[in-house]
């Protein structure tokens, strides 16, 4: 039964009511986020308070549900011990933004006077619940986490082209604009609104001044060329990478020549994680087949 | 020279350059980049005439102190670089190679102008600034990130250089046109090709000129430069991201031939997991891309087994 109920929550596509409840929760969290912005209107929160009150109450019920039986069903996750991958899910992520978007409510039982504000921000951390649904978003982290280094590198490249370009400044219309270059961390300011916005907010006065005002400008166009260059590629490796995993398994699946059922479900469950179509699937398995058959006569 | 002096001298080559990781050379690395951090954030805060004021002597020595650490640490790599190649090999001195290379010369340049200021007392204070920020690009010896960059665009030379041809002939081209036709319109503004091309560069820059054209063409021109720069911007993208991916590619293959050889003759020594570490690690590969490739490469061995037996 925990077993069960695990899966169903967990996303697993051997059920179809974890579809379902997928649904559900991205229905109920979306309707909660349209209220929570709609309340913030004075006029609407005056004619519906009462709806918007029972509303509430009846989403954190909702969701309190969801948190308890999730908490209750991971036990079953490893056969050791069942807190184990209780406590793994609340000290995950999505765990904490679970308690998170969920906890104002009684907060606001106990503490009647804390401020409205908080609690309405903390509510609509609650759009975040829809991220453990959506594997755009966590590929995004992933592929950004792969390619962390090369981060590292821009960010790096891009300090040393802002203070050096701010100093070069400083140096050159310190003494006709001081009230702009006159200290470092003033041109500094200067330099950053150059390359991230580009040529532009104070006007060079000296030829000097100028060109390195170009060079910046030029800078800033070369650094979001390097940063989009690098998700580019980073997201495109990451697909590639994604494809070798997947036919390895295709390999592993058909090196006894035939697929049982067991293999066929997990192979299903890797194109729905890994977000293959049906078409992408059937070629690399038409390629995985006749290399098995060629290597094998 | 006895061999005590000359393993001394190999030895400090060794933590200087950290190519052979140990920890003193980590410790070396990691006291040179806070104190060249320090440096820069120093020589920022020094242009701020308040705190200038209110912390001279500090300020001052701070400087002495840098300064003595910097001068020690060129001495000791001109010395040790002595050691890099063996005495024999003729036409090689390791020490020409290092003062004239550019981190060589970076060191250089970063320290000498303290003892400038020295004997000639009199020189411009900003410029001696100017000298010691170059100290900020002693950092880039320890991240790869400048040659990472290097290398990327002379692998890309030829995309890149063609879009700096490109940009250079329109930027003729656009300038010279909007001289002849706004030239009259606007002679304050453009009177001459090389005012026109500043106004080229700004508007490719930050996209809509500071100047509005007013003749018709001339705001054709406009809007043709405007659809150039977002060009310009989409073909170093795409040059950047290839290069990019050129490089991960590269060294992906640089890993799969080290992992075959090793694991040609079917075993994995102690000392052959060790590289394969530090190679994974420098390439910042993920354990399931290592994983993935030591399958695909055992799924290969098994397919030629099976080949070869039927």
């Amino acid at each position: 039964m925990r077993q069960v109920v695990m899966d169903i929550l967990d996303g697993s596509p051997n059920y179809k009511a974890s579809r379902y409840v997928e649904w559900v929760i991205t229905v109920v969290v979306l309707t909660n986020c349209a209220a929570v912005i709609l309340d913030s209107i004075p006029s609407v929160h005056l004619a519906y308070k009462d709806f918007f009150h029972a509303f509430e109450f009846w989403s954190v019920m909702f969701f309190t549900l969801e948190y308890v039986l999730r908490i209750w069903s991971l036990g079953a996750k490893f056969s050791d011990s069942a807190w184990r991958g209780r406590r793994q899910y609340i000290f995950s992520p999505f765990g904490l933004i679970d308690f998170f978007a969920t906890m104002p409510f009684y907060l606001h039982i106990f503490f009647p006077t804390l401020d409205l504000r908080i609690l309405r921000v903390l509510r609509l951390l609650r759009v975040l619940k829809l991220s453990k649904y959506n594997t755009a978003l966590q590929d995004l982290f992933h592929a950004v986490y792969s390619e962390r280094k090369a981060f590292g590198s821009a960010v790096f490249l891009l300090l040393i082209a802002t203070i050096v370009s701010a100093s070069l400044m400083h140096f050159a219309e310190g003494h006709a604009q001081p009230e702009f270059f006159g200290t470092i961390p003033h041109s500094i300011y200067w330099a950053i609104v150059t390359i991230t916005a580009g040529y532009g907010n104070v006007e060079p006065v000296t030829k000097f001044g100028e060109i390195i005002a170009l060079v910046s400008g030029f800078l800033g166009v070369c650094m979001a060329a390097i940063m989009t260059g690098i998700v580019a590629s980073a997201f495109s490796n990451q697909v590639a990478r994604k494809k070798a995993a997947f036919e390895a398994q295709l390999r592993e699946v058909f090196k006894d020549g035939q697929m049982s059922e067991d293999e066929q479900a997990a192979l299903k469950r890797l194109q729905v994680q890994y977000r293959f179509t049906d078409l992408q699937v059937e070629a690399m398995l038409q390629r995985a087949k006749s290399k098995t058959a060629g290597g094998r006569s | 020279m006895t061999t005590a002096y000359k393993k001394l001298q190999r030895r400090t080559l060794e933590i200087l350059d950290g190519e052979v990781v140990s920890r003193a050379s980590v410790w070396c690395e990691y006291f040179i980049a806070i104190l060249v951090v320090l440096n820069v954030i120093v020589i920022i805060l020094e242009s701020v005439p308040e705190i200038h004021t209110a912390y001279a002597t500090q300020l001052h020595a701070f400087d002495l102190f840098s300064v003595v650490i910097f001068s020690i640490e060129y001495v000791l790599r001109v010395w040790s670089a002595g050691a890099k190649y063996p005495p024999h090999t003729q036409g090689k001195s390791g020490r020409r190679e290092y003062i004239f290379s550019f981190y060589g010369l970076v060191d250089f340049f970063s320290t000498i102008p303290f003892y400038l200021q020295l004997l000639f007392p009199g020189a411009d204070l900003r410029v001696l600034r100017m000298f010691r920020l170059l100290r900020i690009f002693k950092l880039s010896r320890y991240n790869s990130a400048f040659d990472d960059m290097v290398a990327a665009v002379k692998s890309e030379r030829d995309s890149f250089s063609s879009a700096i041809f490109l940009m250079f002939i329109a930027s003729l081209l656009f300038s010279s046109m909007i001289y002849i036709i706004e030239g009259h319109a606007q002679p304050d503004v453009f009177p001459s090709i090389p005012a026109a091309m500043h106004w080229f560069f700004v508007t490719i820059i930050s996209g809509w000129g500071n100047i509005e054209p007013i003749t018709f063409v001339g705001s054709v021109l406009v809007i043709f430069t405007q659809v150039l720069s977002i060009a310009l911007a989409a073909i170093l993208t795409g040059v950047v991201a290839t290069a990019y991916t050129a490089q991960v590619e590269r060294r992906e293959a640089l890993y799969e031939m080290e992992l075959r050889d090793i694991l040609a003759d079917g075993v994995v020594t102690e000392e052959e997991q060790e590289r394969l570490k530090s190679m994974q690690a420098k390439f910042g590969m993920s354990d399931a891309q290592v994983e993935a490739l030591i399958e695909q490469m055992e799924e290969e061995k098994r397919l030629a087994q099976n080949q070869a037996g039927s």
